[in-house]
């Protein structure tokens, strides 16, 4: 999926959905879309394009705009979407404006922007990010990841890590070693155990119940030869 | 053309002045020729720990700043006269030499030294910033305590950003009976989280209170344990393949053996 603040591309089953922001200025839209197609790969060409705009409906001016800047970047507009089909049957969506991030939230936290840290943080580092942060290294005690994302260590994490920092409670934080000195997610806060023992095991930390647990990554029979 | 060696940690009081004096008094020892540099302008210690503070006459903020040359404030060791020490202020502070200025010097040390020894003030500020602007190589002293060990993790990660990469690692003051009895970080604790070279471990030892009052570094005291780890780390830093030290404390089969026969 490709976007901007207020538009995005998405592929799904039945073709390439365009998701405009109800509330954004018409103008700013067409020129963040312009921009969007314009950086995109050439494999979307000849492409038909649905879109959904909320509950907002565009002028016949506005839809011709919108149908030109598509053509000039070689897509055809193949009509509108209404909210029942672009959202699932039974998850109502009560604010139109709140589709952006809803959308993230439909899929679990599943998809999205990615940092990948190639190397061991070290303390005193502090690495923010809006989406995912992986580190191929370790966390060590003094470094902090805040993530809007998941948080993924391949290695320890010793330090503090905060996932789902603008709120998402469905964001995990896992590592190869989770020991970190403080653990985040969304709101809730937590501390490694103080009788913290070796060995354990890639683990995942997740809100459940509106408790922060921590589980075994699901690496069936791995656990333990991997180490 | 020599090579410049800054010896740093973060935190105070884990030995690297003593860990400089050492190495450097190491070096000449075999034969090098060596240059001491003190860059903790305003708290300078290097002096004492030499046993040359009562010649001081120039120091490093003169030859930065052009007072005098750099010949002139180089002091010769007692012992080795291919030992020298380039003094820090006493009366100024750490802002009175840039990093610029450091690696001007530094480049006329290489010239003229095989190896130039900086002992870096504590802290990440100026001083910092200072003492590895001219370096080549970092050697991190560490003593086994969590927070030398989160502050040593710190200076690694600022090294590895002013492109001092593979810094060296020291662990300093290591008590084996307390590691042994679990009271203490082993060394395999401070390389999980470190994980860099490790060129040595010095034994926490008193002989290093006496030599450092005394002004006589313990590497040239052939009976003392941290002298033998000081001979040894010298070594390794000249690139020899030196085994570590055996601090352990034994045990297992082979302490009841020894007890058995009488060895100890």
């Amino acid at each position: 999926m490709t976007r901007t603040e207020h538009v995005a591309l998405k592929g799904t089953r039945e073709g390439l959905v365009l998701y405009l922001d109800p509330a954004a200025d018409f103008r700013l839209l067409m020129n963040e879309l312009d921009n969007l197609l314009k950086n995109s790969e050439q494999f979307l060409q000849g492409a038909n394009v649905r879109c959904y705009a909320g509950k907002k409906e565009f002028s016949e001016d506005e839809q011709e705009n919108l149908t030109a800047i598509l053509r000039e970047n070689h897509l055809e507009l193949a009509g509108w979407l209404s909210t029942e089909e672009v959202y699932v049957p039974g998850k109502t969506q009560s604010y139109a404006n709140e589709e952006r991030d809803a959308r993230l939230w439909e899929e679990g936290m599943s998809e999205g922007r990615c940092l990948f840290m190639e190397r061991t943080l070290r303390s005193g580092k502090s690495v923010q990010f809006e989406g995912h942060v992986i580190v191929q290294g370790d966390v060590n005690p003094g470094a902090e990841i805040i993530a809007t994302g998941n948080i993924v260590v391949l290695g320890s994490l010793r330090g503090v890590a905060h996932a789902g920092a603008m709120g998402n409670r469905k964001a995990s934080v896992s590592a190869y070693h989770l020991a970190p000195t403080q653990l985040r997610i969304a709101d809730l806060v937590t501390r490694a155990p103080d009788d913290e023992t070796d060995g354990r095991g890639p683990e995942i930390a997740r809100i459940k119940d509106d408790q922060l647990t921590v589980e075994a990554a699901g690496m069936n029979g791995w656990r333990g030869k991997a180490r | 053309m020599g090579e410049v060696i800054v010896v740093t940690s973060g935190k105070g009081g884990v030995g690297k002045t003593t860990t400089s004096a050492n190495i450097g008094t190491g070096l000449a020892a075999e034969g090098h020729k060596v240059v001491l540099v003190d860059t903790d302008i305003g708290l300078r210690n290097l002096d004492v720990v030499m046993g040359l503070e009562n010649r001081i006459v120039y120091d490093l903020v003169d030859v930065t700043s052009g007072n005098c040359r750099l010949k002139q404030a180089l002091i010769k060791d007692k012992r080795f006269s291919n030992l020298f020490l380039l003094p820090a202020a006493q009366t100024k502070d750490k802002t009175a030499v840039s990093p610029e200025q450091m690696k001007i010097l530094a480049k006329e040390l290489k010239e003229e030294f095989d190896y130039a020894i900086i002992d870096c003030p504590a802290g990440i500020e100026q001083g910092f910033r200072n003492a590895i602007a001219g370096a080549d190589r970092a050697v991190v002293v560490c003593t086994p305590e969590v927070s030398a060990v989160r502050d040593a993790d710190r200076i690694i990660g600022l090294l590895e950003a002013s492109e001092l990469r593979n810094p060296k690692l020291i662990i300093n003051r290591l008590r084996p009976a307390m590691v042994k009895r679990g009271d203490m970080m082993d060394i395999s604790d401070i390389l999980d989280i470190l994980a860099i070279e490790l060129i040595g471990v010095v034994p926490e030892d008193e002989s290093i209170v006496v030599s450092t009052n005394r002004g006589e570094p313990a590497v040239m005291d052939q009976g003392s344990k941290a002298g033998e780890a000081y001979r040894r780390i010298t070594r390794r830093i000249k690139g020899e393949d030196v085994p570590l030290m055996n601090l352990e404390v034994p045990s297992g089969i082979m302490d009841r053996l020894k007890r058995l026969v009488g060895i100890r």
